[in-house]
């Protein structure tokens, strides 16, 4: 982190009154700058070949298929430009630079607010910001705050966007031994899916997440309700409709068109030094074909020196990974053909709702105060109707199984 | 007479072979005490309480007056003593937390003192600062906390 503008201390001696209204705020009516650099170097290995292990269904490629060894996975830098307006105003601009949907490698604006502090309690945040639905959203795409390579995917997969659009507001409440902070969100989002599939678009989202901190303990509940609108399917879905009620009920329910969903999350974090444990729930629930999920996760570290390995169990399940689709009895055999195929085409597309379990371990070293290196490995097992957490999925992968992967990463903050 | 203008210096030879040998062991750095102005209202304060404060948790003193925390700059051995007495955390651990903080725009970590004197200086100019410091710099001006 680097601040510039004024010596902060020559502000200090001529601006603190006695009074000031915030520990923070050297000067009033002279922004302070502060820019800050994040970023993560990875290699990364998967023993299965036919798809990509990604870290989340936004990015196009991974290793397996496209690299043996892929470093866009976990590869990316930020930088962020902090400025103080005021006591009371803020605004935060956050650029970064990873591999695209597209393969490319522009940078994009992650985030970009305006916040103001209405009382010493009460924050409002207007702009592009994160949705706090996980424990470790926040700061997801900062891999030195994370204490594994990246999150469990089980978990925050069912999350993918990082950022929204719109206002949020944040009040905080101190007691004597309890920090308690409650968000609320109105926004929308639109994401850009690899694959050629189009967006994936979100409206009408509301979020409202509760955190809790006692001593080492933190806990966070969250729930969002957006409605969801990804045509990629349509075409296919529409085919459905030419077999009558039956058919027209299928596609209604799987088609995402202005279609709700919601996701509740709980979780809690507990750090009193060298012990670390996370544990995180999440149910998510798309009235489409991405179905509804449960899935959880616990992890355990312990810290020596500065090392500290950890392990991890995550499980993820889907309600139903199949659908018997149209009835071919009685059609004539051609339309009962065609019939299958749409059938079998569906039962692709639900297969695509990730059903597994992940053992990782692996240990983070501090290498220097602002620098940790990584290593975990993953053994996951796929359920057998699912296709788990890969994509880009060639001719010739089966579902379920058994995939390995390696990861090992350089985590930096600036 | 003699006695008298030789004894401080025989202290002070031995203060400093003291200090010579506490340096060889790696754990015995000079103490770390938490600090306020003489002039503040606040004589004790809890490990946990002082741990909130200079992570950002918490911006005010049990009585309520504004809690400004100034830190030593990073990679000062005061400051690596402070954190691993008062909040059992490394420096890499306190870097982690405060960029949680600051890749949300959520705030700002305390402003940093160049050295133990520099913030001495401060805590004169505003009784709400607290900060920490080598013992052995400890005078008057300034008030050590007791940490029950």
């Amino acid at each position: 982190m680097r601040r510039f503008g004024k010596a902060w201390a020559v502000g200090a001696l001529t601006v603190w009154p006695l009074s000031a209204v915030s520990a923070d705020t050297p000067g009033v009516g002279s922004p302070d700058f502060v820019f800050s650099g994040f970023g993560t170097v990875g290699e990364v290995h998967s023993s299965d070949h036919s798809a990509d292990f990604a870290n989340s269904v936004l990015q196009p490629n991974g290793a397996g298929f496209t690299r043996n060894w892929s470093a866009t996975v976990d590869s990316r830098i930020g930088g962020q430009l902090f400025a103080r307006i005021s006591p009371e105003l803020s605004a935060l601009v956050q650029v970064i630079f990873q591999q695209n949907y597209d393969g490319t490698f522009r940078p994009h604006v992650e985030w970009a607010n305006i916040r103001y502090q209405i009382t010493p309690t009460l924050s409002v945040r207007i702009g592009r910001f994160e949705l706090p639905n996980f424990l470790f959203s926040d700061t997801r795409n900062v891999g030195f705050t994370l204490p594994w390579v990246r999150p469990p995917p089980e978990v925050y997969g069912l999350i993918p966007a990082t950022a929204s659009d719109g206002v949020g507001i944040a009040y905080r409440m101190v007691s004597s031994h309890l920090t308690n902070s409650t968000q609320a969100s109105l926004v929308q989002e639109t994401v850009q899916q690899p694959f050629g599939r189009g967006t994936l678009r979100a409206r009408s989202s509301y979020n409202i997440a509760n955190t809790t901190e006692y001593k080492s303990l933190t806990v966070r509940a969250s729930y969002q309700h957006v409605r969801l609108t990804i045509t990629s399917l349509d075409p296919f879905l529409d085919n459905f409709r030419m077999f009558g009620a039956q058919g027209v009920a299928i596609a209604n329910r799987y088609d995402s068109d202005d279609k709700p969903a919601s996701t509740e999350v709980v979780g809690a974090s507990y750090d009193p030094g060298h012990l670390l444990l996370n544990a995180e729930w999440v149910h998510v629930r798309f009235d489409s074909f991405l179905g509804e999920s449960a899935a959880w996760y616990a992890s355990g570290g312990y810290r020596v020196g500065a090392v500290t390995p950890y392990l991890t169990y995550a499980y993820s399940s889907a309600k139903s990974n199949s659908d018997p689709g149209l009835p071919l009895t009685g059609l004539p055999p051609a339309a009962a053909g065609f019939a299958a195929g749409l059938n079998a085409g569906l039962n692709a597309i639900l297969q695509g709702i990730r059903a597994q379990r992940t053992v990782s371990l692996g240990a983070r070293w501090n290498v220097a105060s602002n620098v940790d290196l990584k290593v975990q490995v993953d053994h996951t097992r796929v359920s057998a109707s699912s296709d788990g957490n890969l994509i880009n999925r060639q001719p010739g992968f089966m579902p379920g199984g058994r995939v390995n992967v390696f990861s090992a990463t350089v985590d930096f903050v600036l | 007479m003699t006695c008298s203008i030789t004894w401080p210096i025989v202290r002070a030879g031995l203060a400093t072979f003291a200090l010579a040998l506490a340096h060889d062991t790696h754990a015995a750095l000079a103490e770390v005490v938490a600090v306020v102005s003489a002039k503040s209202s606040i004589t004790s304060l809890t490990k946990d309480q002082i741990k909130d404060i200079f992570l950002g948790k918490r911006t005010e003193f049990p009585d309520g007056s504004l809690a400004i925390p100034i830190d030593e700059v990073a990679g000062s051995a005061v400051r690596d003593e402070f954190y691993a007495r008062f909040a059992d955390m490394s420096p890499a651990q306190v870097r982690a937390h405060w960029s949680r903080i600051i890749f949300t725009g959520r705030g700002e970590p305390p402003k940093t003192a160049a050295t133990g004197g520099e913030a001495k200086k401060l805590l004169l100019e505003n009784h709400n600062i607290i900060t920490y410091m080598d013992v052995r710099l400890v005078d008057s001006s300034v008030r050590v906390l007791h940490v029950p």
